[in-house]
């Protein structure tokens, strides 16, 4: 049987934010309690990657599924939905008034941890970054603190064998197709498939109770100790500039226009090129 | 069927309209052959239905009454469409070598009329064209269904449509003011504009939710209203029990209060869009308030007087309901994002909206749900919420989801939605609601016309043989097809 464990976040969407919505607290948080949250679209990837596994080894060999999230009580929603679609194991670890936007050593000593005691599995799947936060660190520290090789970009994964998982990650100009054995960190990127399946009424009732095992920050004492001796401050937040300057061309015909636009706007950038 | 053949019917219409306004792309014509009703076979663009021979678009009144007259003289069956997003099988091309008349180029906004408070626009004008205009200077047709971004005004009032403001508002029917329509044999019907009049059967509701089948809407004339935004007033709650939140809905409107919006979620419902403030197996009620600020507030105070009244319901911050009152409506966007998680999860979601008088409407909702979960295969969701409340009932709008499941594109409607429409619809005519509150009968529930006239189906029959002897307009929609 290939152990396989599955950190996710869940994470508020950022689309119902209006520009108004964006605004600092003293704390340099943005107020994101009135929108509802959605997976992480790596990590339900990477989800989705996991339950197809089942399907591709058509029997032939098991999976056990431990999830792992971070976060408080709204995620059990999401466990709940990964409990009807079969996961073996789910854990969440409530990070109490910890501020972990910006923190991916924490989380990454928390999901090693985790592993080395909990799980033991013979692969970690997990999103590459999410929206918050956006560091893009969290399968490499992972990787790093476990002494585990990383595959990134990861875009899919078969099964190869008993141990060994078949992967298909994006390079440069390309894709490779490697045979890797475990342990292994699967860092997934930009994946065809983003959607994760859904269960079906009777399987929430089926499984969907199963009891979700909620940890604390204390149980990871490795991770809390990084808590108290951060090794960056978050010194200030910028929001992005999104506006756009429009220009109305305005002549008699549309010749005329098109002959103005590419005068004065698309000649000069065509020669650079 | 067509006295004619495809090309003949096509070389007619070139000579009637010109060959830039003839489109005979097969694609076109593939994808003009069915509406959002067959939503999966679009996904997979598989197309069960008659391919039409021409898709025309049509420029004027006059045009379209040419049109009709060909038509007319050699029974070609017509579709009329605008906007393209009817989701109850009305675009459907029943029969062979249907012509669909597009009148979405007819979209001029003919008269502003701040004085009198009305608008008169051609049908092909979007809702959201119109109504952005209008708030720009202050003023809104205070309609917005969850379509606005797609729909357009002539199929608004073919459609018999509601906007989610509707408590306020009312229905289109309440806000339509005067018309023009074509009649199969090309005869131009004007109904002018006035506040009312008592000169017989108000004919406008011949026109108004005719889908169609009688008539091509030409030009409507809407009611519009001041535009006060800065007015609203946000409230939200949740609670246990579904049944209390109907006595909540018939208290406020029983009461005498008029909210724009008054809508009680079910948790399964509700869970898609408010779980971020709602605990697993609550539901949830909204009420926003509008209008000038005395009756916006009053509105609001009252409101939460009645609430207070049910110690169930808790209140919950209203910045909550007003995020979510800013997200709407659906556009192009969003359902080609919904295709593309079809596409990946085969997991599709549909809706059907029923009402029902105070008396049955839990019965209507609380049956209905739990034959589907017993009866229809590989459900993922089954959940509904009300929307749109009166004195004397409110609406049921049932969401569901299913997967489908070892199932052929051209099966899943029979084997799934077919299904659950079906347990609605006997659920309902059981206890004496109505099988369709606002998206129309279409052809997907044209099956069930009988049992929801009764008697009365007379009248809508009469009504057909009259102003549509030869059967050209939209056959198969309202009335079904004879096998």
């Amino acid at each position: 049987m290939m152990k396989l464990l599955l950190p996710f976040s869940i994470t508020p969407d950022l689309e119902a934010l209006s520009e108004k919505d964006w605004v600092f607290t003293s704390d340099l948080k943005v107020d994101t309690s009135f929108t509802p949250l959605d997976w992480n679209s790596f990590d339900e990837s990477a989800l989705e990657m996991s339950l197809k596994l089942s399907n591709q080894a058509e029997g032939s060999f098991c999976f056990y599924r431990y999830a792992l999230t971070v976060g408080e009580m709204p995620c059990d929603r999401f466990l709940k939905t990964l409990a009807a679609l079969k996961f073996d194991e789910l854990f969440r670890v409530n990070p109490g008034d910890a501020d972990l936007r910006f923190r991916p050593e924490v989380i990454a000593r928390i999901i090693a941890s985790f592993a080395q005691t909990y799980a033991h599995p013979d692969f970690i799947l997990m999103g590459r970054q999410k929206q918050v936060g956006d560091n893009a660190c969290t399968p490499l520290l992972t990787a790093e603190l476990l002494g585990w090789p990383c595959v990134t970009q990861v875009i899919e994964i078969e099964p190869a064998d008993e141990h060994r998982l078949r992967v298909t990650s994006a390079v440069d100009g390309g894709t490779a197709v490697q045979t890797i054995s475990a342990p292994c960190v699967l860092s997934v990127g930009d994946a065809p498939c983003t959607y994760l399946r859904v269960p079906t009424l009777k399987d929430k009732m089926t499984y969907g109770k199963k009891a979700i095992t909620v940890m604390k920050l204390e149980d990871f004492p490795e991770a809390e100790v990084l808590l108290s001796s951060p090794n960056a401050e978050l010194c200030s937040l910028t929001p992005i500039h999104r506006e756009r300057e429009g220009v109305l061309i305005e002549a008699d015909t549309p010749e005329e226009k098109a002959e103005i636009l590419y005068r004065d706007y698309l000649k000069g950038r065509l020669e650079r090129l | 069927m067509a006295l004619m053949k495809r090309e003949q019917i096509v070389e007619g219409l070139i000579e009637i309209l010109g060959s830039e306004n003839v489109i005979t792309d097969e694609q076109v014509l593939k994808e003009s052959s069915n509406d959002r009703y067959r939503k999966y076979e679009q996904v997979c663009e598989v197309y069960t239905q008659p391919i039409p021979a021409a898709v025309v678009y049509v420029h004027s009144t006059e045009e379209v009454a040419q049109v009709l007259k060909f038509a007319n003289e050699y029974q070609i069956n017509i579709v009329p469409r605008t906007g393209h997003s009817a989701i109850e099988g009305g675009l459907e091309t029943a029969l062979e070598n249907s012509v669909v008349v597009d009148g979405s180029k007819m979209n001029k906004v003919l008269k502003v009329d701040k004085y009198n408070m009305q608008v008169t626009c051609q049908c092909g004008v979007p809702l959201q064209d119109l109504d952005d205009m209008l708030q720009e200077q202050g003023y809104t047709t205070g309609h917005s269904p969850q379509s606005k971004p797609l729909a357009q005004m002539g199929g608004l009032v073919a459609t018999r449509s509601i906007g989610q403001f509707s408590t306020l508002y009312g229905g289109i029917e309440d806000m339509v003011v005067g018309l023009e329509a074509v009649f199969p044999n090309g005869k131009i019907c004007r109904i002018k504009n006035v506040p009312r009049r008592s000169v017989g059967p108000d004919i406008r509701n011949i026109i108004i939710g005719n889908e169609g089948a009688l008539c091509y809407i030409t030009e409507v004339t809407v009611k519009i209203f001041k535009y006060r935004p800065e007015n609203n007033c946000f409230m939200g709650y949740t609670l246990d029990n579904m049944k209390t939140g109907f006595e909540v809905l018939r208290e406020v409107m029983v009461e005498g209060y008029k909210p724009s919006i008054a809508r009680l979620y079910d948790p399964a419902d509700g869970g898609m869009s408010f779980s971020h403030f709602a605990a697993p197996g609550k539901s949830v009620l909204i009420f926003t308030a509008e209008g000038p600020a005395a009756i916006a507030e009053a509105t609001a105070a009252g409101i939460k007087e009645i609430v207070s009244r049910f110690t169930e319901c808790e209140p919950v911050d209203p910045k909550y309901i007003e995020k979510w009152f800013s997200h709407l409506n659906w556009g192009a966007e969003q359902i080609a994002q919904e295709r593309e998680e079809i596409r990946a999860t085969k997991n599709i979601g549909i809706t059907t909206e029923v009402s029902g008088c105070w008396d049955c409407i839990y019965e209507i909702y609380d049956t209905a749900r739990k034959r589907i979960m017993e009866e229809v295969p590989d459900i993922t969701l089954i959940g509904g919420h009300s929307s749109h409340s009166y004195i004397n009932g409110t609406n049921m709008y049932f969401v569901y989801y299913y997967n489908i499941v070892d199932c052929p594109p051209e099966e899943e409607i029979n084997k799934y939605h077919n299904l659950i429409n079906q347990i609605i619809c006997e659920q309902v005519v059981k206890y004496g609601g109505s099988i369709a509150h606002h998206h129309g009968l279409g052809k997907a529930r044209a099956h069930y016309v009988h049992e929801e006239y009764g008697s009365s189906f007379y009248m809508l029959d009469t009504l057909k043989k009259a102003f549509d002897p030869n059967g050209i307009m939209n056959m198969g929609t309202l009335i079904p097809l004879r096998k």
